[in-house]
């Protein structure tokens, strides 16, 4: 039949799986998407902070890599193409939204203020996970939506995501320095803001059951 | 002798090994004796680690299901022009009825089927690409952004190609040979009052190629993805045959740019 190719249970490398799509094959788009949409969605999640606006974004950027998919050139990992996709998808969203104003990019006050309105506008008071895990993960993008995007989205790839300076700099489409510089001083505004997390940690750890009764549960 | 405390910037620059020669080497000096510093330094490093420990989210099942409508949407909407309606409009009518037309049946696959017959699948289809143009705009403004603009920027050659063509519904008809002419008529008439058209789901660049081998540069005035006599198949309606009259290929899964399977080939009247 015409669709067998698809339903192959070897494990087809991304870039052949890409040029199968290029080539009419139906479902070889499909299942690159589901080899790493957790992925994708993690970074448009903690790009964006507001899960819609994330899936929506997730959504562009499929559908722009399925349209786009003909210009990939090869000469980088289509994880890597994918990735700047989503993050570029993610962006653009970020800055539609807060900078309709024409703010000259680059202007750290400018996108600072930005992403604190994005930050306000789109804190969850309602969520009332108890766990202090989620607690902890709920601070972390709180803080993180503070950020600049530019640094915002280095830190994700490199300190969350774990990827190589190398890696995160060819998604940005920016020097390796930069991605550098962008880590270094969303580090240095994220270390304040934290502070209290590590606060808590560190009370968790030295006091294991039921010690002081200020420790957060 | 450094007496200044380093703020965190400098201390996150040191990490990274940003600072020059100088600084570096006065930061250290610094750091050796002061411990305020080096705590400030140990938080940056925390910054990290709390980082690197944020569960990674799985994408929620919604989101995966609905990604993968829209997908199948687009493969299908690259066929049939976003703006089907406005473009099909009366023109149809016209052509049909001034010149001839031919329709041709082509057989769906599995794929298809499931369009045809599953409608939560369609409607969100339906949605998806409903909101194309939105996304379309969206994808220009990136690639005026400027950033990584390649895999946004310029026209979809290939679905520009395919958009030429005109539109591929998936109506759910089970066609027959003796109402054949019939129901091409009917279906024709339906998109012509702008009947919202169900997106078929299938690969565009396949049904492309069966539509050039059947077409050729005939614009075919209805690919409808649905059924004849019960098996899947696709109808295509093209213009020409003399006057009045419908040149209707009916072909099976397996048509594309090298195979014909065709399962019927009739001119019938255009308005019987």
């Amino acid at each position: 039949m015409a669709f067998v190719s698809g339903r192959r249970t070897d494990v087809v490398p991304d870039k052949e799986l890409l040029t199968r799509h290029v080539q009419g094959d139906p479902h070889a788009f499909a299942e690159l998407v589901q080899r790493h949409r957790d992925r994708m969605w993690a970074v448009a999640l903690r790009t964006i902070g507001d899960p819609e606006e994330a899936a929506d974004a997730l959504q562009d950027a499929f559908l722009s890599a399925f349209r786009a998919a003909g210009r990939f050139r090869g000469d980088s990992a289509v994880t890597t193409w994918l990735h700047r996709i989503v993050v570029n998808a993610c962006l653009d969203r970020l800055r539609r939204k807060t900078l309709r104003p024409a703010v000259p990019m680059g202007d750290d006050a400018a996108l600072d203020l930005a992403a604190a309105t994005t930050a306000a506008r789109s804190a969850n008071p309602a969520s009332a996970d108890p766990t202090a895990a989620h607690e902890v993960s709920l601070d972390i993008s709180a803080a993180l939506r503070q950020l600049p995007y530019e640094q915002r989205a280095a830190l994700i790839l490199v300190d969350m995501m774990g990827y190589p300076v190398d890696e995160a700099a060819r998604v940005l489409d920016v020097p390796a320095g930069t991605i550098k510089s962008r880590c270094a001083r969303g580090r240095a505004r994220l270390a304040p803001l934290l502070g209290h997390l590590r606060n808590r940690r560190s009370a968790t750890h030295v006091e294991p059951a039921e010690g002081g009764g200020g420790s957060p549960r | 002798v450094n007496t200044a405390h380093l703020d965190y910037e400098t201390l996150a620059d040191l990490a990274e090994g940003l600072l020059d020669d100088e600084l570096t080497a006065s930061a250290g000096a610094h750091l050796e004796h002061c411990l305020e510093c080096r705590d400030r330094s140990a938080e940056l490093a925390e910054v990290t680690r709390l980082l690197a420990e944020v569960p990674a989210p799985p994408i929620p099942a919604e989101l995966a299901d609905r990604i993968d409508a829209a997908l199948a949407a687009e493969a299908a909407a690259t066929s049939a022009v976003p703006s089907l309606e406005a473009r099909r409009g009366r023109r149809h009518l016209r052509i049909l009825s001034a010149a001839a037309a031919a329709a041709v049946v082509v057989g769906g696959g599995a794929v298809l089927t499931r369009t045809a017959m599953n409608s939560p699948i369609t409607s969100e289809a339906s949605k998806a690409q409903s909101s194309a143009p939105v996304q379309e705009r969206d994808d220009r403004s990136g690639a005026a952004g400027g950033t990584a603009a390649s895999p946004n920027s310029a026209p979809d050659t290939r679905s520009e190609a395919v958009t030429r063509q005109d539109a591929i519904v998936a109506s759910g008809t089970d066609y027959r040979p003796d109402t054949l002419g019939a129901q091409v008529a009917a279906e024709l008439r339906r998109h012509d009052r702008a009947t919202p058209l169900r997106p078929a789901t299938i690969t565009a660049q396949r049904m492309t190629g069966c539509l050039h081998r059947i077409a050729a540069d005939r614009r075919p005035l209805l690919v409808d993805m649905a059924g004849f006599e019960g098996r899947p198949a696709t109808i295509i309606a093209l213009p020409g045959g003399g006057a009045d009259r419908l040149d209707v290929w009916v072909v099976g899964p397996s048509c594309s740019a090298d195979t014909n399977d065709v399962i019927q080939h009739t001119v019938v009247p255009a308005e019987p």
